[in-house]
């Protein structure tokens, strides 16, 4: 009886537990007026406590498109740029780490404001390579520019 | 009576399965946020302004049963409405294009994050609101809310999520109509 007790709650956890292996979502928007083909130099916010560089896979994307693109540490208004990058990205375990989560924000350089987002969401069995991760978000973003 | 374990392994084979049928119970599938909780009750205003405006929202997103707690753009225009409705901060709200000033909101980040067993989210919007006559900009400005929800606030932890992602939208609705109900337009 114990023995059963025990299967049929493992069963049920396990369950529950593989229920949300497959979520994926990816997304992005502009705000009206902007336009993102005039902006050709970035400026990406190294995210503080960011141990995985992220910054550089999106300069590296930007620069793949031919636009100038540097990174540094947050810097007091205004920034030298057309535009600032700002990104918050989510890792999770499971067997290696993987980049769960990304949001990349563009501002505007004068007073931060964010013009343009996009954000991808990829649970471990359809987990994209960080590199992949930038390269949609960025791509999504860009679709939504006129 | 007297209950026998056949052995301590079994024991612990019990405890954490109890654990984890429990964990599982409590988890369920994630709610969409509601406009309710995500209307404020009150804002604190410096002025009321006899124009109308109308209402663009995006950058939301549709709650998936799997997911987690998101704010549609439905439910979050639905609840500035009201907000607005409540407040008088704005004459009226027109649906469609017709006001005399536009807000459009955009939800840029939400950050869920979870420490122990409480639930923090934070939120930035950017807020603008346009003169619909000659199309100038009048104000816009980047919005950063937080809220935290515990096991206090809620047991299940779908329930509360949610309830922690309401409030920094609602929050975030608070702080961005009180710097409106200050310009002069």
């Amino acid at each position: 009886m114990l023995k059963k007790i025990v299967f049929i709650s493992l069963v049920i956890a396990a369950l529950s537990a593989l229920s949300g292996c497959a979520v994926n979502r990816a997304s992005a928007s502009i705000t009206p007026d902007t336009d993102l083909k005039a902006m050709k130099t970035f400026y990406v916010v190294h995210r503080e406590g960011d141990k995985h560089d992220t910054d550089q896979l999106i300069k590296d994307h930007l620069n793949k498109k031919g636009l100038a693109a540097t990174t540094g540490p947050e810097l007091p208004l205004p920034y030298p740029a057309d535009a600032v990058v700002t990104y918050i990205d989510k890792w999770f375990w499971d067997i290696t780490m993987y980049m769960l989560e990304l949001t990349i924000n563009i501002r505007n350089p004068s007073d931060n404001f964010p013009v343009a987002v996009g954000n991808s969401y990829h649970t471990s069995l359809t987990r994209l390579s960080p590199t992949e991760m930038v390269d949609e978000v960025m791509t999504n973003i860009y679709k939504q520019a006129k | 009576m007297k209950i026998l374990f056949p052995s301590p392994l079994v024991h612990k084979l019990i405890a954490v399965s109890a654990v984890l049928l429990a964990t599982a119970l409590a988890g369920g599938c994630a709610t969409p946020t509601t406009s309710q909780g995500m209307t404020p009750t009150a804002i604190q205003t410096a002025a009321r302004h006899d124009k109308t405006v109308s209402l663009k929202v995006s950058g939301g997103q549709e709650t998936e049963a799997i997911g987690k707690s998101q704010i549609s753009n439905a439910a979050y225009a639905q609840a500035l409405t009201d907000a607005i409705n409540n407040s008088k901060i704005f004459s009226s709200v027109i649906q469609g294009n017709g006001g005399d000033y536009l807000l459009t909101v955009t939800i840029f980040n939400m950050d869920q994050l979870l420490f122990g067993l409480t639930f923090m989210v934070k939120m930035e919007a950017g807020w603008q609101l346009k003169r619909v006559s000659d199309g100038s900009m009048v104000w816009q400005e980047s919005i950063k809310s937080e809220n935290t929800a515990t096991t206090g606030d809620a047991f299940a932890a779908v329930t509360r999520l949610r309830l922690a992602t309401e409030g920094a939208a609602r929050k975030n609705i608070e702080q961005g109509l009180s710097r409106i109900s200050a310009l002069k337009l």
